[in-house]
């Protein structure tokens, strides 16, 4: 007998042949002379797990910032507001705990230059006692913050300045007051109002605000204390909170603590997270899909190797280990490479944003959710890789005696739960990307059925093809058309991946569409774009003529009363809120916990006539032009969007405060209002004949001609009619337009990397049928074929399946964008037909040019080496 | 040095019938449905190897020696029937149980050498020994290749030999771990005839200094001389057996 070394068997299990040496090595050794294929792989997955990691770094550093940043972004610990003035008195009875007030008066008006010649509007914010407690205004030249407060100055933005050509030291008329420009405010103020966003912000002493006669009269000024408390756990300042708004038991004031404008600002990046979160899994799930396509290809090179290794006593668990470890490697590599990508995504995203991000971002990202966003990219790579994988089980040992089909996928139970495994990650991942649980099975859900339709969709298209095909058609059209049922085809592969490649990044694109369109205002056409507000009664003849000389339409005008809701179907809206405000919802009923809070507190501009206008459209009940009996319900018309919030419908009841005077009142209309039109809308409507006796100011709108600015009007009121404010949209929406090109920038750059995911999905889709390409075209020249013929052949091949992959994949498309436009985005589908039109032929442009970059390569191929086994 | 160990057949009055036989085939069949039709490849095989024979396979194409012998060497499934390989049924085996049983005492030789690309000639060698957990095994495959007159090219890749080559890196492979039964499927059919002789030679060579049985498939009738036992197929079915004298000592 032999005299043979004594050994140590290899082991019998998965995981103990993973975790052999053997493996790697021979997973290492069966790299060779495929690791360019092999790059591609890891490359598939690098573009999506940077846009995961640059998301999710970008939305972890945003959120960690607000949760730091919260009372800068407040400024106190308590911020008292109210439309009327805060009665002084009250602070003397404040409890101990209150260490410092602060006092804010904010208004709109126009700031101008002495002489007059130019003028703007501004945010005014007149302000005293230390205010800001938590956040370093950042002044140029420094410290004149302080200075600000012996009076006489006034502080800036530098746009402002540099719009009039001013410098600091210069003199700037408010309203009857001039004052010199103390300095320029570059950061660090908070914010109090929410309409001071659009506005840049001037900044006076409180004590100077009397004598620029401005604070009188105006019904836009807004009224703020803020509060510094004594420092102590959050128990013991939520009780200080709760016991200062006991001393304010009259409607109308607002409360904000650094924990709510936190929830404010997050609420506010809610939606572009969400957009960014599809994005980030569109671009993972096509990074997947490539995983797949690459991997599929790899193994069916591997195949005879695989074979041999069964021949020579390789366990199926080891052989299937070689590959899965070559899988994990490359993964890990392709991961490594995305987490750094994604890393500079991060950094390049924080700098495009510039300022536009409410909170300061630092341009690195945070370690920890760094690798956590790698690792679960990293391991949606390997649960991909493992579909492909399952083919090694089925590669018969005796495929090295004659050439057999190739494995493949089988319908037992392993690809099952491969397949539930990936459903599984997909859904975790979305949910990882901060979808709720139902948004998050909607997405998957769309996902696994896009994949069966396109599976379903190819299997239909081999059928119809070898059907239909006539031996009367030309012999290379037949023969290309054939290849798509033949076997050894790549229809399924070639629908599977490049289809839902076309399906998700068009369907990204779609998102993007929706989002950008929601964001973006409609300034163009004949709509009114200055409204001039808080015209009181009497004032209205003498402003309408006012424009009338100066040869400005009057669009349109309306009355407004403020008012409040008090109650609907009988039920107290207040008194919940108020409970939501001291963190007692959990006892709330859960009906009250679905009327979004800005709809309990908000106060409503609500106006009276008897005639929808022409951005409405009523879709339930109808407008009443009537008040009715002195006794009945007054009914009411609600925007549809408020009735859903609050959960009425037409009959329903709502008793609302009308400053201070109870009105019953029935829903008696819904209308749906375009409000990307910058036309008088309200989300209540009364019939006349009710609200003329309620205090009240009047709203004119006009439309200040293109390439004139409004001074002249707003000069001319200042002497008329000093109360009436001027809201100018068309310098609001210069800065609304500049706020979202920043958006649109960071949007645009993510959805590239999307389309950079795509790539290598349709390199590996075409590596899949390359072998077999190459071998029958070799033969086929072998046989007398010209080079032209073959690439005929190729190019009706490539060319009908990404026409017809382009195809199922855009009608894919269509049907999410449109089911996303209805329920999620509410809003019309507004399908990009160019867009779609592009995509189709260059989906068409691209399989054709990859197939006849296929032939280029057939071409050079050496018969010789072929015949030998060895091309 | 390997110890020869000598082939013992049933149906060779020379040896000593209780020698207990490498391969036993019983009443084999092999059946392919596709597409709702049957077709039939192999019909009742009998057939027993006993360690060191030769035994040479011969018959038409499609006569279903390939067949026969990936069923012999556990790489199919019959259909019905019983092969026994070493004492042990590969019926009642799994994939991997038959994988393990073929690590122990099988090798091969292909037609198209089956050496896998992406491995040096000295580790498509050391494959075996490393699938046995094998570690020292180097200078073994080392050596085994200096004897097929590799030496200087063990660290070629496939793609860099010649078909006469790869077929001698092939035999090494088998011989490195020396199985108790060889299954050769046309070792020369893609080799001319300069290059097939030595590959011949070295292959009978290693069988006989290793004792291995060695179950041959060609359509080479000077080859299948060389066996001890020329079984001849036809249709799926043996037709005829004939001992050339040869025998184990060949």
């Amino acid at each position: 007998m032999a005299t043979l070394p004594k050994t140590k068997p290899l082991p019998g299990s998965l995981l103990g042949a993973f975790f052999h040496a053997w493996t790697w090595r021979m997973a290492w050794r069966d790299s060779r002379q495929q690791r360019g294929r092999l790059s591609l792989y890891a490359l598939s997955i690098a573009a999506g797990i940077s846009a995961l990691v640059g998301i999710h770094t970008l939305k972890t550093s945003v959120q960690h910032g607000i949760e730091t940043q919260a009372k800068a972004l407040l400024g106190a610990d308590l911020l008292i507001s109210s439309r009327r003035p805060i009665g002084e008195e009250i602070f003397a009875k404040m409890p101990s705990e209150v260490r410092k007030t602060g006092r804010e008066t904010a208004f709109s008006s126009m700031v101008s230059i002495p002489t007059g010649e130019r003028s703007r509007l501004v945010q005014v914010r007149a302000v005293a006692g230390g205010y800001p407690f938590y956040a370093t205004v950042e002044t140029e030249p420094p410290e004149v913050w302080g200075r600000l407060q012996t009076g006489g100055g006034i502080l800036v933005e530098g746009a402002l300045l540099e719009e009039f050509g001013l410098a600091v030291g210069d003199w700037l008329k408010l309203g009857a007051r001039e004052l010199r420009v103390l300095g320029v405010v570059k950061k660090g103020v908070p914010r109090s109002n929410r309409f001071s966003g659009f506005a840049p912000e001037v900044f006076i002493w409180h004590e100077d605000l009397a004598s620029t006669g401005l604070a009188g009269g105006n019904s836009l000024v807004y009224h703020h204390r803020s509060l510094l408390l004594e420092a102590g756990s959050a128990k013991e300042l939520s009780a200080v909170v709760s016991t200062i708004m006991g001393f304010f038991p009259e409607r109308g004031v607002e409360f904000q603590t650094p924990e709510k404008r936190r929830e404010a600002v997050g609420e506010s990046l809610n939606r572009v997270n969400e957009y960014l979160g599809i994005t980030a899994l569109v671009a993972l799930v096509l990074g997947g899909i490539g995983v797949a396509g690459a991997m599929h290809a790899h193994l069916k090179r591997r195949a005879q190797a695989v074979a041999v290794l069964l021949c020579l006593g390789c366990s199926t668990h080891m052989a299937f280990a070689v590959y899965l470890a070559q899988a994990g490697a490359l993964g890990l590599a392709g991961s490594g490479v995305g987490t750094v990508l994604g890393a500079v995504l991060h950094a390049v995203v924080v700098v495009a944003a510039g300022d536009s991000l409410p909170v300061y971002v630092s341009p690195w990202p945070e370690p920890g959710i760094t690798l956590l966003s790698g690792g679960t990219g990293f391991l949606l790579c390997c649960g991909f890789s493992l579909l492909p994988l399952l083919q090694i089980r089925n590669i018969p040992p005796g495929a090295t005696l004659s050439e057999r089909p190739g494995a493949r996928m089988g319908g037992d139970w392993a690809t099952r739960g491969v397949c539930a495994l990936l459903v599984l990650l997909v859904f975790g991942v979305a949910l990882f990307n901060g979808a709720t649980p139902r948004r998050a099975l909607a997405l998957t859900f769309g996902l696994s059925f896009a994949f069966l339709a396109l599976a379903g969709a190819a299997q239909g298209l081999m059928y119809l093809t070898k059907r239909f095909l006539r031996p009367a058609w030309p012999y290379l059209l037949r023969q290309g058309i054939s290849n798509l049922y033949r076997p050894h085809n790549q229809t399924v592969l070639f629908l599977l991946s490049l289809g839902l490649g076309i399906f998700l990044l068009l369907t990204s694109w779609g998102v993007r569409t929706l989002l950008v369109r929601q964001m973006r205002f409609d300034a163009g056409g004949n709509g009114p774009n200055l409204y001039l507000v808080d015209v009181q009664p009497d004032q209205v003849e003498a402003v309408s003529g006012l424009l009338h000389a100066q040869q400005l339409p009057l669009i349109d005008s309306a009355p407004m009363v403020t008012m409040r809701i008090a109650s609907v179907k009988g039920r107290q809206l207040e008194a919940r809120a108020a409970r939501k405000s001291e963190s007692e919802a959990a006892g709330a009923q859960a009906d009250a916990q679905r009327v979004p809070r800005w709809v309990m507190e908000r106060e409503y501009r609500s106006t009276y006539r008897a005639c929808l206008n022409a951005t409405e459209t009523l879709v339930a009940g109808e407008l009443s032009s009537v008040a009715g009996g002195p006794d009945a319900a007054v009914p009411v018309s609600l925007e549809q969007g408020l009735a859903r919030d609050l959960g009425v419908e037409v009959g329903d009841t709502m008793v609302l405060d009308v400053q201070g005077v109870l009105l019953n009142a029935r829903v008696s209309s819904l209308r749906k209002v375009d409000w990307s039109k910058f036309n008088l809308n309200f989300f209540m409507v009364f019939p006349p004949g009710v609200l003329e006796g309620a205090p009240q100011f009047q709203l004119l709108a006009t439309r200040i001609p293109a390439g004139q600015t409004s001074g002249q009007l707003q000069r001319a009121l200042l002497g008329l009619a000093p109360n009436v404010s001027a809201v100018d949209l068309t310098s609001i929406l210069s800065t609304v337009a500049a706020l979202l090109e920043k958006a649109v920038r960071i949007v645009q750059i993510l959805s590239g990397f999307t389309l950079a995911a795509g790539v290598p999905v349709l390199l590996g889709a075409l590596l899949n049928g390359r072998e077999q390409r190459v071998r029958e075209s070799v033969l086929l020249r072998t046989l007398g074929a010209s080079e032209r013929q073959v690439r005929t052949i190729l190019l009706v091949e490539y060319a009908t399946l990404g026409a017809l992959s382009a195809l199922a994949g855009s009608a894919l498309a269509i049907g999410a964008q449109v089911a996303m436009a209805r329920w999620i985005f509410h809003s019309p589908p507004g399908l990009d037909w160019a867009w779609l039109a592009a995509a189709f032929f260059g989906a068409v442009l691209a399989s054709s040019l990859a197939g006849l970059a296929l032939s280029r390569g057939i071409c050079k191929h050496s018969p010789l080496l072929l015949l030998r086994g060895n091309g | 040095m390997y110890i020869v160990e000598q082939g013992i057949s049933m149906a060779d009055p020379v040896f000593p019938p209780l020698q207990p036989p490498v391969l036993e085939v019983r009443n084999l069949v092999k059946t392919y449905t596709e597409a709702g039709s049957a077709l039939t490849v192999l019909s009742d095989i009998q057939l027993r190897v006993r360690a060191g024979e030769t035994c040479a396979i011969v018959g038409p194409s499609g006569s279903g020696k390939t067949t026969l012998l990936g069923l012999c060497a556990g790489l199919d499934d019959a259909t019905s029937g019983s092969v026994l390989l070493d004492g042990q049924a590969l019926e009642n085996l799994a994939q991997d149980g038959r994988a393990a049983l073929r690590g122990r005492c099988v090798g091969f030789v292909f037609q198209n050498f089956q050496l896998i690309p992406t491995l040096t000639a000295l580790e498509n060698v050391l494959v075996p020994l490393e699938l046995r957990g094998d570690s020292a095994g180097r200078p073994l495959a080392e050596a085994l290749l200096k004897r097929v007159g590799l030496g200087e090219r063990m660290g070629h890749y496939p793609s860099q030999l010649s078909g006469g080559e790869q077929q001698r890196v092939a035999l090494a492979r088998a011989f490195v771990r020396p199985p108790k039964i060889l299954f050769a499927d046309e070792p020369t059919g893609n080799l001319d005839a300069a290059t097939s002789a030595p590959v011949v030679e070295m292959l009978f060579a290693l069988n006989r200094e290793s004792g291995t049985a060695l179950v041959l498939v060609t359509h080479d009738p000077v080859l299948a001389a060389r066996a001890g036992r020329i079984i001849s197929m036809r249709a799926g079915r043996i037709v005829s057996e004939e001992h050339t004298g040869h025998g184990h000592t060949a």
